[in-house]
């Protein structure tokens, strides 16, 4: 019931569009794996979705399914179900009907479709609700109901299009927990489209970016935040900190001094220092441990989390002032004005090339909440 | 319902339904002289003489005329309708005015010129009743399947195919269902059309095509007939009214699901 799925150089060009949709794209999704496709609106990711299902045709490149090319094979006859957000029960059907739909156009009997279907309703949770009409379920139902359908398919790949995303936040969380159990106990190979980052890190083995059409980064969650591939990435996965300089024999030289980086780089380059806010650390003021000090400037409540500004003086020159982003617990926040120790996790520090624009002097690199002054 | 929601609906019933109160008592009576207010003597009459100037034969054409071009009014509306909805039509307003065009003109004047034409062409009086009484239906399936396929949403036809559906299955399955409400109100206005046609088939048909309204207009022309006229009329009321709710019942189950 799962294969592998293999995309190579997947092209659309839409005729009147200035730019490819989705350009030479390339991925890979191992048989029972899943793999978030994570961009924003109007990155392409819904293209690449009915491009696999073969609602479109590609203006090049391949889609392959346990190593067969799909090139020329019709929607129905590919193996591919596409959940879209909406969950698009049939009507006219009910409940059991609906998961029944893709046993009955394989022309197994009636009585058999609906006895196989219930299987798949009860795996959802919703075996009380075999004789209900869609239009009586509330929405996690109906998603639920699409997604026994899709199962009961028995599809080589499930493609599933942000099927969460009009959902509210507790019923989204047990959907979250459904395709966990889901995958777990059938093991289907998943294709998710999402722009919700949190959505990409629950469900799926490895997260690929999109960024206008390509994708720009093809990683688990934990290596994406901690070590974008570019700036675009950084910014996209809401990374704030973002300190232009140089780099030369393993440290970074910028407006907050010299930082020692993990790993010894070659030469001398342009290169920005980028480090997740929630690895940032905020200690007492004089600790030893700290590598910088400032003055919190900011410190705006979400909830149980708290982002903190913290101007930075210091550095090479006196009048250097930058800002540290650190998103700490919100019980120990500190307040607007306190001087407070920055610690930046050496293995947690990330540097990327930068162009010759970006690394102009005194050039701020442009991320949410980051403003950089000039020495 | 307020109480002059009542008074209105009773109006209203009353203007649909009195003019067929004597159409109804004229229908079984052998004698009903003026002033009586009710037939003075009750019969069957109308209806032996109706049956004898082959009211049953009309019937049955009527019936077939009106089902044949609902038969072909239909699926060509609901095709219209669909690339219209759809915006698959290049000019789509010219396009709809076009279809229209029989629905503005008055049809006399488009049958006389017609019916020149189809009998110089050596086409077949049934045929060019069809093609002519089709083309005046057609307008009004568009219109009612344009109006259904406006809020009709493609994507379940997607998700059908992904799910393994081919496409007559599609078409079995999901499309048609969808949109069945519909397709039952378009085939009924065509099937009207058709049945209640009178000039197309008179010109066209040149006499030979005797259906109900055909044979209605010339029992009305005559004079001391007025049972059987009543009675071909009732036959002309009963079964769209019976069609009529049979598809009220239809769609508006359809809308309950």
């Amino acid at each position: 019931m799962s294969a592998p799925l293999s995309i190579r150089g997947l092209t659309r060009h839409f005729p009147g569009s200035a730019t490819p949709t989705v350009e030479g794209l390339d991925l890979e999704v191992p048989a029972g794996g899943c793999v978030a496709l994570l961009g924003p609106s109007g990155s392409g990711k819904s293209t690449v979705l009915r491009l696999v299902a073969g609602l479109d045709t590609p203006d090049g490149g391949d889609v392959a399914v346990d190593g067969r090319s799909l090139a020329g094979v019709p929607t129905e006859g590919r193996r591919t179900v596409l959940v879209f957000q909406k969950p698009r029960l049939f009507p006219h059907l009910d409940v059991l009907d609906n998961v029944a739909f893709p046993l009955a156009v394989t022309g197994l009997r009636r009585r058999e479709a609906r006895r196989d279907a219930t299987r798949f309703l009860e795996l959802v949770g919703l075996g009380d609700f075999s004789r209900r009409r869609p239009g009586t379920l509330s929405g996690g139902q109906e998603q639920r109901v699409a997604l026994a359908r899709a199962l009961a398919a028995r599809a080589d790949v499930i493609l599933l299009d942000e099927p969460f995303s009009a959902l509210d936040p507790a019923v989204r969380a047990e959907m979250h927990t459904l395709l966990t159990e889901l995958r777990a106990a059938v093991e289907p190979t998943i294709l998710l489209v999402t722009h919700d980052r949190h959505e990409a890190a629950v469900l799926a083995d490895t997260v690929a970016v999109l960024l206008d059409g390509r994708i720009a980064q093809h990683d688990t969650v934990s290596v994406l935040h901690a070590q974008p591939s570019s700036l675009a990435v950084n910014a996209f996965l809401g990374g704030r900190n973002v300190i232009p300089g140089h780099v030369s024999r393993g440290f970074h030289r910028s407006a907050l001094g010299v930082l020692e980086l993990p790993r010894v780089t070659a030469g001398e380059s342009p290169a920005a220092l980028v480090i997740r806010q929630e690895s940032v650390r905020l200690t007492a003021r004089g600790d030893s441990a700290a590598d910088l000090t400032g003055t919190v400037v900011s410190a705006v409540d979400q909830g149980p989390r708290a982002l903190v500004e913290v101007e930075i003086q210091g550095g090479p020159s006196e009048t250097s002032i930058s800002l540290i982003v650190a998103e700490v617990g919100g019980w120990a926040a500190p307040h607007v004005g306190d001087a407070v120790g920055v610690v930046l996790p050496l293995e947690q520090r990330h540097v990327l090339a930068l162009g010759q624009d970006d690394a102009g002097p005194g050039a701020a690199v442009a991320a949410p909440g980051i403003s950089l002054g000039a020495g | 319902m307020t109480l002059r929601r009542r008074i209105g609906l009773v109006l209203v019933a009353v203007l649909l339904l009195a003019p067929l109160i004597p159409v109804l008592g004229w229908g079984f009576a052998e004698r009903w002289p003026y002033p009586a207010v009710t037939p003075t003597r009750w019969g069957f009459g109308g209806w032996a003489a109706a049956w004898s100037q082959g009211a049953g034969p009309a019937v049955w054409r009527s019936l077939g005329l009106g089902l044949l071009v609902a038969a072909i009014a239909t699926p060509a509306g609901a095709a219209a309708g669909r690339a219209l909805a759809l915006g698959r039509v290049p000019f789509p307003r010219l396009v709809t005015a076009i279809l229209f065009i029989p629905v503005a003109v008055p049809p006399f004047a488009v049958v006389m010129g017609l019916g020149t034409v189809s009998l110089r062409a050596g086409v077949p009086g049934l045929l060019a009743v069809v093609a002519v009484l089709v083309v005046a239906a057609i307008p009004y399936t568009t219109y009612v399947m344009r109006a259904a396929y406006a809020s009709y949403d493609t994507a379940y036809e997607d998700t059908a195919r992904t799910l393994g559906a081919r496409r007559r299955d599609v078409l079995r399955r999901v499309h048609l269902p969808l949109v069945a409400p519909a397709i039952t109100a378009s085939a009924f206005l065509a099937f009207l059309v058709a049945w209640s046609d009178y000039v197309v088939t008179l010109v066209l048909g040149a006499g030979r095509t005797v259906t109900l309204p055909l044979l209605l207009g010339a029992s009305a022309a005559g004079s001391g007939n007025d049972p059987t006229v009543a009675v071909l009329a009732i036959l002309a009321i009963v079964p769209p009214t019976l069609l009529l709710l049979t598809v009220t019942r239809f769609t508006r189950r359809k809308g309950a699901q």
